[in-house]
């Protein structure tokens, strides 16, 4: 019989062995068998290698639940024995005072001992967690931009916050409990055999039942577990862009529309709701009843022993069976639900492994250097460069730019002028060919230089909330009120913040949706200024700036000194006619280039733009 | 059990449920209490070695009763009660929804998305709470609770009165724990929000972090967070493992204190009528067992009724919130609107702003008329078009449509009559094919690729990896702002309304796609009103009238033409955009 109920134990505990679930940066990768074993591997010496961190700690955790199981174990059979002293006709009290005193110690005990053990743990837990996190974002913030492209943010706070969180639990409570749980049921099980062993076979009988019962349970819980997971996320991603996007649906007029296709959802969210209280509601009444069940079953064997052996048998017999079915069932029943916060928490351990795992695309080479200052010599060399595979969106393109040059790229949206831009900062690296700053090839500096010293203004203006100044030092407490003032005015933002009522500490909302498009331009614009570049990099930086302001904000970055080269990307003409050099790129070539005049005269792609919007300009003049 | 103003109705409209619920909850509670009484019988049979099979026999009957009582009930009640709380939850939710459609933009204005957010899980949580684990631990606390206790005084008053002692000190210093363990958990949960919130900015703002190399910072940053967050969560342990640790020392406490008096009492009442005997012990005992599940009941129960309470604010303010732009009582319907716009002499502020956006504007905009709009960063621009949609109010007698009030017609009607195309292009996470057909109950791939042709995006779309199929969500982050700028715009040209607002809708765009689209204006939306905002003067150049503006004022109103030969404002812009000729 024992062996039949260690037998289910462990087949439990092999049915439990975690599904596997795939969290690596791309989900729909299909990733092999082989694959799958390695990343198991991966995860649980990264989880071991963490809780080396710890491991006095945990030791020390371990041998006090060993003892607070023991303890546990004892209880009963002092109310039992309590039980049977109190049925005889002669009752000796002085035992009695004993068994008293004893459970009296045996609690303050436990007591002390349940308080610094979960203590331990937790901080423990706490710490190693702490750590996780930190490597987990430093790690996240290392990756390159097209690396973190590839996963939606969402997905990467998931990954700081909460994933880290489910190991936490995971440390402090979940395998704790689960090896307390499965030690209390040996505790038990052997407790009982010792005491009676006819009696305690006969308990034995419900047991493979309540272990059938979990497992068909937990399997049909985790699919609707999972249901329920995928209800509440679609009711809330539905939630969170319908509040960003409700101007839009009344301006549309759609709100029916709307309110139906949220009530779907929200309807689909209930039923899987229904579907798992009805689950629930078997599941558990079950247990219940065979809990109760096996209390009958005692009564009646027990009872009848009693009768046939004459009362030589005593009343604490029960006493005692009935308290230990009771510590048999509650970890029978928790054992279930605990396998399924651990699986959850090893399937947060493996997205957390693969995080870890993951090698930035970007890194400085060994003997990457710093400088001070860049010239802003720019030179490209035979570049052939592709986001995927032999998907070329450069196709030996080279040219060359002299310091202190003002240089535009013109071109079809993809035809390749932004990636251009980003090459120079080395958000990618370029698979043929060589790009050189002042004479070096890009990957000898290292990257955080390279960053520094080219200021970017990027097609998409971010900022972030808190206030104007904020956005503009991000955090760089060497940039003075004095600069930052000074680039404001440099840009022409200094009217639009002179007349809020806090002015350069106006509160920025999140994204910066407080301002118009073209003040977030401003303040961004602001930002780059501040920084001190030696190069500048201008990508549409203007396009939703009126012309005035950018004509001045052009005059202004001529004035400025430390600005060596100027790259900018531009649909308006009129914003780079006055170029050194017109670059025109078509499909990844470049197929002509020189000043505004020269172009013209050429009478190529770039005539044919020019005579576009010119003829917009002036058909009626 | 929660009650108020958005939610009494619950209990009415869900009244089978809950009638069913209640009352398998109170026969779960009576049955549950008749298993001590059939142990304390049995132990008290063996004592006096008077148990027979008969006897024996009766008590399993009992028992078997018991368990088939125990299933139905436990059963019911948790089909009924849960699916209360979840039908609640639902209901509420929906209806929340429905409000949120329907407010003005100065309630967004005030309400971040995070904190709308959190309306709807975390305030609805612990509301649904409230309606299904709240009716539980009220039935469990007092009835059962009562019930149980009830039995103890029968059995002996004294020892119950001394066993309650712990109960009370319990329930003292549960209350100031729990206190103090509410604060420190609201003080975790807000580190954790603001971990959340700065890795949010931190991953969405990275391309600015890198491009300016502030990892280093950020990383600063996010220690003194994370310290934070780790410190709080201590902090909450500590004192909620405390509370954990006393619960179970004093409930244990209370049996070694029924047996101690129990054994006292044995003795004493020995050979009397009245005799305590040791199964009336045992019997105690389970009776306490019972009772520790209705302490933890009233003791959570008090902590779920103030956060529901709490919630329920939270959540009333929305369903009450007053909805300021609607319909006029008075409203005037007319059937067929041309679009003639007319506004005279408006001056608007934003609600709640000192200085107004608009000053003293008059225009008419005739049906069919291709009008631009240009002026400075900050000017108005944006603002003006938006009040042709009626987002915000307007003063009444200064915006007319068809010569009616545009505060006098109907909503739905003056939007019908305006498809625009909005700054920002924010996209819904669906189909592209959806985005298109925003407007329309449903739209064919036909359609959608005739609207996408004049908006000058087929091209593109044809290219992505599912086409019209393309998930907006999956490519988000690789869609260009042009490309959004172009579905944003094929959206509103499906709308087919007699208006077309354009805000700044081609500045991402490159010079021979715009010169499609100008194509597709002037000659497939001839009939048209287009209202088109741009920062590019040959942009608006070929329109009929263009509107200057500066500071939240026209400045002039007339062709480019005009404008060029009379506003010096006018010309200083074009000769600034004016593009050098070449040689020929």
């Amino acid at each position: 019989m024992i062996i039949v109920i260690l037998l289910v134990i462990v087949w439990t505990i092999i049915c439990i062995k975690p599904k596997k679930y795939h969290f690596i940066l791309d989900e729909n990768a299909k990733v092999s068998k082989e694959k799958t074993k390695k990343l198991e591997k991966g995860v649980y010496k990264l989880l071991l290698k963490y809780s080396k961190l710890q491991l006095d700690k945990f030791v020390v955790a371990f041998f006090m639940m060993i003892v607070a199981v023991g303890i546990n174990l004892v209880t009963p059979l002092l109310l039992g024995s309590a039980t049977t002293l109190l049925s005889r006709e002669i009752i000796d009290v002085k035992k009695i005072i004993i068994i008293v005193v004893a459970y009296l110690i045996i609690l303050i005990v436990a007591c002390v001992i349940q308080y610094y053990q979960s203590i331990i743990l937790a901080k423990a837990g706490d710490k190693i967690i702490y750590q996780m996190r930190e490597d987990v974002f430093i790690k996240l913030e290392g990756l390159s931009i097209d690396q973190l492209n590839k996963t939606p943010v969402g997905k990467l706070v998931t990954r700081v916050t909460s994933d880290t969180n489910a190991l936490n639990d995971m440390y402090t409570s979940t395998i704790v409990n689960l090896i307390r749980n499965v030690l209390t049921i040996v505790g038990v099980v052997v407790s009982m055999l010792l005491v009676n062993v006819r009696l305690a076979l006969w308990v034995f009988v419900s047991t493979p039942v309540v272990a059938i019962l979990s497992i068909i349970f937990r399997k049909l819980a985790r699919k609707i577990y999972r249901k329920v997971r995928k209800g509440i996320t679609s009711v809330n991603t539905s939630l969170s862009e319908n509040i960003s996007g409700v101007k839009l649906t009344q301006i549309f007029n759609q709100e029916t529309k709307q309110i139906d296709s949220f009530k779907k959802v929200n309807n689909d969210l209930k039923s899987s709701y229904s579907k798992q209280i009805l689950l629930f509601g078997i599941f558990r009444p079950s247990i219940y009843a065979v809990y109760v069940l096996t209390i009958s079953l005692l009564f009646y064997v027990a009872g009848n022993d009693i009768i046939n052996s004459n009362f030589a048998l005593e009343s604490g017999l029960i006493v005692i069976f009935y308290s230990y079915i009771e510590k048999l069932f509650t970890p029978i029943q928790n054992l279930a639900e605990q396998f399924n916060v651990l699986q959850s928490a090893l399937a947060a351990g493996e997205r957390i492994y693969e995080v870890l795992n993951t090698k930035p695309d970007l890194v400085d080479a060994e003997d990457a250097f710093e400088v001070d200052y860049l010239k802003g010599d720019i030179e490209f060399r035979h570049v052939w460069f592709a986001y995927e595979d032999e998907d070329w969106i450069l196709k030996d393109v080279s040219f060359k730019i002299k310091a202190k040059e003002t240089v535009a790229f013109v071109g079809a949206t993809g035809s390749g002028k932004t990636t251009i831009l980003s090459l120079i900062v080395r958000n990618y690296d370029i698979q043929k060919g060589q790009i050189l700053i002042d004479g070096i090839d890009i990957k000898k500096y290292k990257i955080a230089c390279l960053r520094k010293h080219i200021g970017q203004m990027l097609q998409d203006v971010f900022l972030f909330s808190g206030t104007i100044k904020s956005n503009i030092t991000l955090r760089s407490e060497e940039i003075s009120d004095f600069v930052i003032e000074e680039s404001c005015k440099f840009v022409n933002a200094d009217k639009v913040i002179n007349k809020l009522p806090n002015q350069y500490d106006e509160v920025v909302r999140e994204r910066g949706k407080n301002f118009s498009s073209g003040e977030r331009q401003l303040i961004s614009f602001a930002r780059v200024v501040s920084h001190k570049p030696n190069i500048m990099i201008l990508d549409e930086a203007t396009s939703n700036i009126d012309t005035e302001t950018e004509s001045l904000i052009q005059d202004s970055l001529k004035k400025m000194m430390n600005i060596g080269t100027m790259l900018i990307v531009a649909h308006r003409l009129s914003t780079i006619q006055h170029s050194d050099k017109i670059i025109v790129l078509k499909k990844g070539q470049i197929i002509e280039s020189g000043t505004h005049l020269e172009l013209l005269a050429k009478k190529g792609y770039y005539y044919s733009l020019y005579q576009i919007q010119y003829k917009n300009e002036n058909n009626e003049i | 059990m929660l009650f108020g103003k958005n939610v009494n109705r619950y209990y009415f409209k869900y009244f089978h449920l809950l009638i069913v619920g209640v009352f398998s909850l109170l026969l779960v509670d009576y049955i549950q209490l008749l298993i001590p009484e059939n142990y304390g019988n049995l132990i008290d049979l063996i004592s006096s070695k008077t148990l027979t099979s008969e006897s024996l026999f009766e008590i399993i009957y009992n028992m078997l009763f018991i368990t088939l009582c125990m299933f139905t009930g436990r059963f019911l009640w948790r089909i009924a009660v849960l699916n209360f709380g979840v039908r609640v939850e639902t209901n509420l939710r929906e209806r929340m929804f429905i409000k949120m459609e329907s407010l003005a933009q100065d309630y967004f204005q005030i309400h971040k998305t995070g904190a709308q957010m959190a309306l709807y899980t975390n305030d609805l949580m612990s509301i649904k709470n409230c309606f299904s684990d709240g009716i539980i631990m009220v039935i469990d606390a007092f009835f059962l609770g009562g019930l149980a206790i009830y039995k103890m005084i029968k059995l002996n008053l004294l020892m119950t009165a001394i066993s309650s002692i712990p109960l009370v000190l319990l329930g003292i210093s549960g209350g100031i724990i729990g206190k103090a363990i509410d604060r420190r958990f609201d003080a975790r949960q807000r580190a954790f929000e603001k971990m959340s919130d700065f890795t949010q900015e931190n991953f969405s703002g990275i391309a600015v972090i890198k491009a300016f190399v502030k990892e280093r910072l950020e990383l600063r940053e996010f220690v003194k967070i994370n310290k934070n967050f780790s410190d709080k969560n201590v902090s909450f342990i500590k004192f909620a493992v405390l509370l954990d640790v006393l619960f179970t020392t004093l409930i244990s406490s209370v049996t070694v204190i029924i047996i101690g008096y129990g054994t006292h009492l044995i003795i004493s009442t020995n050979g009397t009528d009245s005799a305590f005997t040791s199964g009336e012990l045992i019997q105690f005992i389970s009776y306490f067992g019972l009772l520790t599940w209705p302490a933890i009941a009233l003791a959570n129960l008090i902590n779920i009724h103030s956060q529901g309470r709490a919630s329920l604010k939270r959540i009333n303010e929305l369903l009450n919130y007053h909805v300021s732009v609607k319909d006029a009582k008075d409203c005037v319907k007319k059937d067929n609107l041309e679009g003639l716009i007319e506004c005279k002499n408006l001056t608007f502020r934003y609600p709640g702003a000192e200085n107004p956006s608009l000053q003293n504007i008059s225009f008419t905009i005739k049906p069919g008329e291709k009008i631009g709009i240009i002026g400075k960063t900050g000017c108005g621009k944006t603002t003006l078009v938006d009040l042709l949609t009626r987002i915000y109010n307007v003063d009444e007698n200064h915006l007319f449509i068809d010569g009616i009030d545009i505060m006098k017609l109907p909503i739905k009607q003056v939007r019908d009559l305006i498809a625009y195309v909005p700054q920002d292009n924010f996209l819904f996470n669906d189909t592209v094919l959806n985005n298109i057909g925003f407007s329309k109950k449903s739209i064919s791939l036909e359609e959608a690729i005739k609207y996408a042709t004049y908006a000058c995006v087929d091209d593109n779309i044809q290219e992505f990896p599912h086409q019209y199929d393309t998930m907006i969500g999956e490519r988000g982050v690789s869609l260009s702002g042009g490309q959004k700028q172009r579905i944003s715009m094929a959206r509103a040209i499906a709308k087919d309304a007699k208006i077309l607002i354009l805000d700044d809708s081609v500045s991402a765009v490159d010079t021979k796609t715009e010169a499609n689209i100008l194509d597709t204006i002037h000659h497939q939306f001839k009939n048209k009103t287009i209202i088109m905002i741009a920062h590019r003067v040959s942009t608006i150049a070929s329109l009929d009238r263009i509107i200057l503006m500066d500071n939240g004022k026209i400045v002039a109103i007339g062709s480019n033409d005009e404008l060029y030969k009379n506003i010096p404002m006018y010309r200083d812009i074009v000769n600034l955009q004016h593009l050098e000729r070449g040689e020929d």
